[in-house]
């Protein structure tokens, strides 16, 4: 086995790994990078706890080997605020409950960030299929279900000046 | 854990075939979706895996009234999901890749890797059959195209030779009338099919069925039509009553294993009901 | 809170009681900065792994893991041998039911059983050398249902128990044979109840630093620091206070995070022989094969009634699939049985419960703890009751209903119940629904709930909920509690009470959990205990500190004694006369300076007494769900809900919708999704894939109507308002499939082929019987 040497950017930061080809994608973020936001609750690809954005669109971070990540834009849940300022779904989780032991929550996050760049008006069942592969086993999903809705109604939206 | 490999990044399909022939023991990934699955499971080991992800002249969908429709080998669920030739000349494969596993799963994994891993859970198989598509391989030594029934052997085991990739789905545009659906049984909405099923039919003037494909997913080892069933129904007048007679041929014919989630006897029952069911979809989308 | 109790309890016009509040742990969870055990590094750490059991049922003979220690990056490896071999359980105070080795010594009674655990550099090599490790086992035969086990010639699980009955329960009151007697009917059912996995999104893990000075330090993901720490003491043989638990963050618990696992114990035991931290997060199929589950019954129950409905005699029999060890179960198997008799008046009724050792996956509580059994057994022959008496249903489930100063005769008194507006607003909701479409119907299932339990078999010498209240000079409110957050959200619903009864806003409180180092012990989140005992002991920490910083001010104040002082929302006032008063942050840096630069602290505690056997308090319920089933495969869908829902005061608003969203989808899954199928004592699905939870494609609407009451035990009338909620959803759902089709499903969860076969069963004796 030959270990490679890759480059991963990770919300918007290059970094360079030296890692087993077999690492994957959710090892390099968590083991090697150190962001522990994102998280892992199964092996088979089921959970979407680990779930992040490569180039915009959610991907399930145990099931991409880092080594193919290589050239893209991987967005974490630590890559959601701008500026210091949460994301609107950010916001909106908080204000709907939307979370409770919150181990879920950063690949749901990312599912539902992935879901509205995709489409911004979806319909109350586009939102569930949207985050169907996402397992949170406390909160019953209909508050996401709302915090999502509330971002797509532009509740959260910046005031331009 | 995953076992230890080597690590093999081909630029150009060339140098993929090159690779491919040079190395025994060789694992071909993609998207990985199921693939690293079994290989945390320790179910496979490989030497080399060679990872075709960014070989970018395999990622195309083309389309053409006369050739009909071209899927590369490393477009995603999602690309297909979401194109507008496949939507207006295919509708039943987008319902089909959209009711594929998660959003996440779509967005890395591949059509034509689902198809490789040969699970005969998988859904894109029996609606592919049912359009009567072909799917092209190649290796170094060079191309061939078979019809993609014949390329399913065993449980997780295809017609690919050594030193062969699949490098493209080909499905030809359907016969004026035809009419194709798809629909799985399954406990969650993100769930493989307990059984699926797929039709394809094609109508003579408005009632009567010139040709018709019946294909079981997730029914046997692998994808399989149900050849008694389509006879039936060739040239019938086509009606409810032909449709359940249908279902019931088509139970008869496959012969799914019992599992925790459902009994033999369930299975043939459950592919007796969709079986019904997607003709009569099938009939109703052909009739347009 | 209805008009009645405001002129009642003058004080409760709330600033910050069921306002929206934004859970205070929240910033850190929806950034990715919670720190969870699962995120635990520290400097020098190993990985450990721990060897399983493939035997259901065998003696260890020998353990030789001489190749193991020579695998390059191994640093050790630990055997029941290396171990006090202390047989432990969270019942305490009945040292026969202490029954568990985590790592046993001689034998092994499940699969999935720890073996042996492995301590390396990485997770990899940990893993690896799993398989270098060889056991010699001696198999014994096994047997994995209760009714099995208890047969004379079925095999000894644990010496010393006949029959391998591990514990019995009986509850009784009134003459049942006399009430049978006054019946016009009496029906009998036998039911089926599965097993259910906690899956908690985090996997048990831990982390365990043991350092020479004699110190141990535990990371760990469970839902009483308090008990890990006792329990840990005890097997370890180290004291108490030299044990430190910290549980931050806790990535769900469900009832099955409060007993010790493979994870703490192993790695503790690792640190402690290598004096290195040790890591171990078991993997999902560890979670499932090698924790604990729900409780799965055979039931018996025998209802007598009355020809208008009356409720006369009810008598159950229960054996419960125990599994390996005691662990709650001993707990299950009573509530079970007392909330198999919820939430009706019965003139008589006994309960006879037999848990039953068998070579399975230990049983334990979960959510709900035995209800969820006794409604779906209950709450279905209650309405196939009502049908063949041709009652309304829920008629005649209101003449029988508790009420307030109902007094359950031997076990409990009830003050606040609002069952009987909950049956108003679902009676409203049906008629709202009109005439459902052919292939759908709507189920009922009423059930209750205890508010925390008045249980002591850890034999704690502490009380049960304490807190501290610490107000620093700027009027920063330091709130150290020993209550668990586990995700239910007990650090926002603590501080909200700490904030409304000090009178300052939830951003001036720090809330303190999770580590018994800084925290007062405290029972921690099970039994729905924590708003109302937690909350108690922090109401009474928060309205000490007050006290004293009202003492000060009156002090200053100069007024006339028959003023009374206040504070609401850092104002300083005189109760008549709340226009005339001061900022509360001024007082406080005032306070402090007449105290010598002492902090003010407030102390306050919980411990229930008189308030009866199980509960100074019980919440009420009645949901429907409405229910859709395609007859020709039998799947469920289901397609809408109400939830009419008495918890007392609510405290935490958003927390409370949370709680009931929450409970519904795991309710919804044992009722027709979560199974969990063995073959000789192995457990057929443990991942994700086989295993189903509910998605946010299953869900239905989860719309509740709260029930106004006031609980007088509670915190401002507060009562338990997450877990009961997991009671009534399965029953409904086969309520549902009764009105749709007239059959009766005796077994959960009901698969869709069950459907289909009962249905089946149904028509083809209905066609014989015409004949």
């Amino acid at each position: 086995m030959e270990k490679r040497l890759i480059t991963l950017n990770v919300n918007g930061i290059d970094y360079e790994l030296y890692i087993n080809p077999k690492t994957l994608l959710v090892e390099a973020i968590r083991d090697y990078i150190g962001l522990t936001g994102t998280k892992r609750g199964c092996d088979t690809v089921s959970c979407g706890a680990c779930t992040v954005m490569i180039d915009g669109m959610s991907v399930k971070s145990c099931a991409v080997l880092a080594v193919q990540a290589e050239g893209y834009k991987i967005t974490t849940v630590e890559g959601l605020e701008k500026d210091g300022k949460l994301a609107p779904v950010q916001e909106a989780f908080l204000d709907e409950g939307a979370y409770q032991c919150g181990f879920c929550t950063a690949g749901m996050l990312m599912s539902a960030q992935a879901l509205l760049n995709e489409n911004p008006n979806p319909t109350e069942w586009e939102i569930r299929e949207g985050i169907e592969g996402n397992i949170c086993r406390c909160t019953g999903y209909n508050s996401i279900v709302r915090a999502i809705q509330a971002v797509a109604k532009g509740k959260y939206m910046e005031v331009k000046s | 854990m995953i076992n230890d490999f080597n690590y093999l990044k081909p630029g150009t399909l060339k140098e993929a075939l090159a690779m491919y022939a040079e190395h025994d023991d060789c694992k071909v990934i993609c998207g990985g979706q199921s693939l690293l699955i079994i290989m945390r499971q320790g179910m496979i080991a490989p030497e080399y895996l060679l990872d075709i992800k960014h070989v970018d002249e395999l990622n195309y969908i083309k389309f053409d009234k006369k050739g009909g429709l071209k899927i590369g080998a490393t477009t995603t669920h999602h690309a297909v999901e979401k194109s507008d030739v496949v939507k207006a000349n295919y509708p039943a494969l987008v319902a089909m890749e959209n009711k594929l596993a998660s959003i996440q799963v779509r967005n890395w994994g591949t059509i034509c890797g689902n198809l490789a891993h040969a699970d005969p859970a998988g859904d894109p198989a029996p609606v592919l059959i049912a359009l009567k598509a072909n799917i092209k391989v190649g290796s170094a030594k060079g191309e061939r195209t078979m019809a993609l029934d014949e390329f399913f052997v065993d449980y997780f085991e295809t017609a690919l030779q050594k030193g062969e990739l699949v490098l493209e789905i080909q499905v030809p545009v359907p016969q004026p009338k035809t009419g194709t659906a798809y629909q799985k049984f399954n406990l969650l909405e993100s769930d493989m099919g307990i059984v699926g099923v797929a039709a394809s039919i094609t109508l003579n003037g408005n009632k009567k069925c010139k040709e018709a494909k019946i294909v079981l997913g997730n029914a046997g080892p692998i994808p399989k039509r149900s050849k008694r069933a389509e006879e039936f129904l060739a040239g019938k007048a086509l009606n409810d009553d032909v449709f359940t007679e249908a279902g019931k041929i088509a139970s008869e014919e496959c012969e799914p294993v019992a599992d925790i989630h459902a009994s033999e006897e369930y299975r043939k029952h459950l592919i007796s009901v969709l079986t019904k069911r997607i003709l009569k979809k099938a009939y109703e989308e052909a009739r347009g | 809170m209805i008009e009645k109790y405001a002129v009642l309890y003058p004080h409760t016009k709330f600033h910050v009681i069921n306002t929206h509040v934004r859970n205070i742990d929240g910033v850190a969870k929806v950034t990715g900065r919670a720190v969870y055990t699962f995120d635990v590094k520290l400097p020098g750490m190993l990985y450990g792994k721990i060897l399983r059991s493939p035997h259901p049922h065998a003696k260890i003979l020998n353990i030789d893991f001489s190749k193991a220690l020579e695998l390059p990056g191994v640093m050790g490896v630990v055997t029941g041998k290396d171990t006090l071999g202390v047989k432990q359980g969270i019942w305490r105070r009945y040292k026969d039911l202490c029954d568990e080795q985590i790592l046993p010594v001689d034998k092994v009674r499940y699969i999935g059983e720890p073996v042996a655990a492995v301590a390396a550099i990485t997770e990899e090599i940990a893993e690896k050398v799993l398989n270098l490790i060889d056991v010699d086992y001696e198999v014994l035969p096994a047997v994995f249902e209760p009714l099995d086990a208890i047969k004379k010639d079925a095999p000894e699980i644990h010496e010393g128990f006949e029959r391998n009955i591990n514990v019995t329960r009986h509850i009784e009151w009134g003459d049942v044979e006399e009430a049978f007697e006054e019946a016009d009917y009496i029906r009998e059912d036998w039911f089926k109840c599965g097993g259910q996995a906690h899956m908690c999104m985090e996997t048990r893990c831990a982390v365990s630093s043991y350092t020479p000075d004699g110190k141990l330090t535990i990371y760990h993901s469970n839902q009483s620091p308090y008990y890990m720490q006792a329990l840990m003491a005890g097997v370890l043989g180290i004291r108490e206070g030299d044990i430190r638990v910290i549980s931050h963050y806790v990535g769900g618990g469900f009832g099955g995070k409060f007993e010790l696992d493979g994870a703490i114990f192993c790695s503790a035991v690792l640190s402690m022989k290598l004096r290195r931290p040790v890591k171990i997060v078991y993997t999902r199929e560890e979670d499932f094969i090698a924790t604990k589950r729900r409780t799965p019954m055979y039931y018996y129950t025998r209802t007598g009634v009355k020809k208008d409905g009356t409720f006369c005699a009810r008598e159950a029999k229960v054996f419960t699939n125990g599994g390996a060890y005691t662990g709650m179960g001993a707990t299950a198997l009573y509530l079970t049985g007392f909330f198999h008799s919820f939430p009706y008046r019965w003139k008589a009724y006994r309960y006879d419960g037999y848990r039953v050792y068998t070579n399975t996956l230990p049983s334990t509580s979960m959510r709900g703890f035995g209800a969820p059994q006794a409604m779906w057994c209950s709450e279905q022959q209650i309405e196939w009751i009502a049908a063949d008496l041709g009652l309304d249903p829920i008629e005649m489930r209101r003449k029988n209903a508790h009420h307030e100063a109902y007094v359950i005769p031997g076990q409990a008194t009830i003050q606040s119940c609002g069952i009987q507006q909950c049956f108003d607003e679902i009676q409203k909701w049906i008629k709202t629904k009109g005439k459902l479409p052919k292939n759908r119907a709507i189920g009922i299932s009423a059930a209750g709930f205890m508010s925390g339990g008045i249980f002591n078999w850890f034999d704690t010498p502490y009380a049960f909920s304490a807190a501290m209240v610490i107000i620093n000079q700027d009027g920063t409110v330091e709130l150290h509690v020993g209550a668990q957050d586990i995700g239910q959200g007990s650090n926002t619903t603590l501080a909200i009470i700490c904030a409304e009864a000090l009178g300052v806003k939830v951003e001036d409180i720090k809330v303190h959990s999770g580590d018994t180092d800084f925290c007062p012990p405290d029972l921690g989140a099970w039994g729905s205990r924590q708003t109302l005992m937690a909350g108690n002991a922090v109401k009474m920490a928060a309205e000490d500190a007050k006290r004293q910083l009202l003492e000060f001010a009156y002090a200053q104040s100069g007024m006339n004694i028959v003023y009374d002082l206040d504070i609401k929302d850092r104002w300083v006032h005189a109760i008549a006369r709340p226009e005339r008063g001061n900022d509360y942050t001024e007082l406080v840096k005032k306070a402090l300076r007449g105290k010598d630069g002492h902090r003010i602290i407030g102390r306050g505690y919980y411990t229930p007494h008189r308030k009866g056997m199980i509960s100074p308090a019980y919440s009420y319920m009645l949901q429907g769900v409405e229910v859709e089933v395609d007859e020709e495969t039998g799947k469920i869908r289901l397609v809408d809900s109400l939830t009419a829902h008495d918890c007392g005061q609510p405290i935490n608003h958003l927390g409370l919708i949370g709680q009931l969203e929450g409970a519904f989808s795991m309710a919804a899954g044992y009722g027709y999704l979560e199974y969990m199928p063995y073959e000789d004592g192995k457990l057929m699905n443990p991942n994700l894939v086989d295993y189903k939870v509910m998605r946010a494609t299953e869900m239905p609407p989860t719309p509740v109507a709260e029930i106004d009451t006031y609980e007088p035990e509670g915190p401002y009338g507060a009562k338990e308002a997450g877990e009961g909620l997991t009671n009534p959803t399965a029953a409904a759902i086969g309520n549902a499939l009764f009105h749709l089709f007239g059959i009766q499903i005796k077994e959960c969860p009901i698969k869709p082929e069950m459907v289909l076969n009962t249905l089946k069963e149904k028509r083809e004796k209905e066609k014989n019987s015409k004949k």
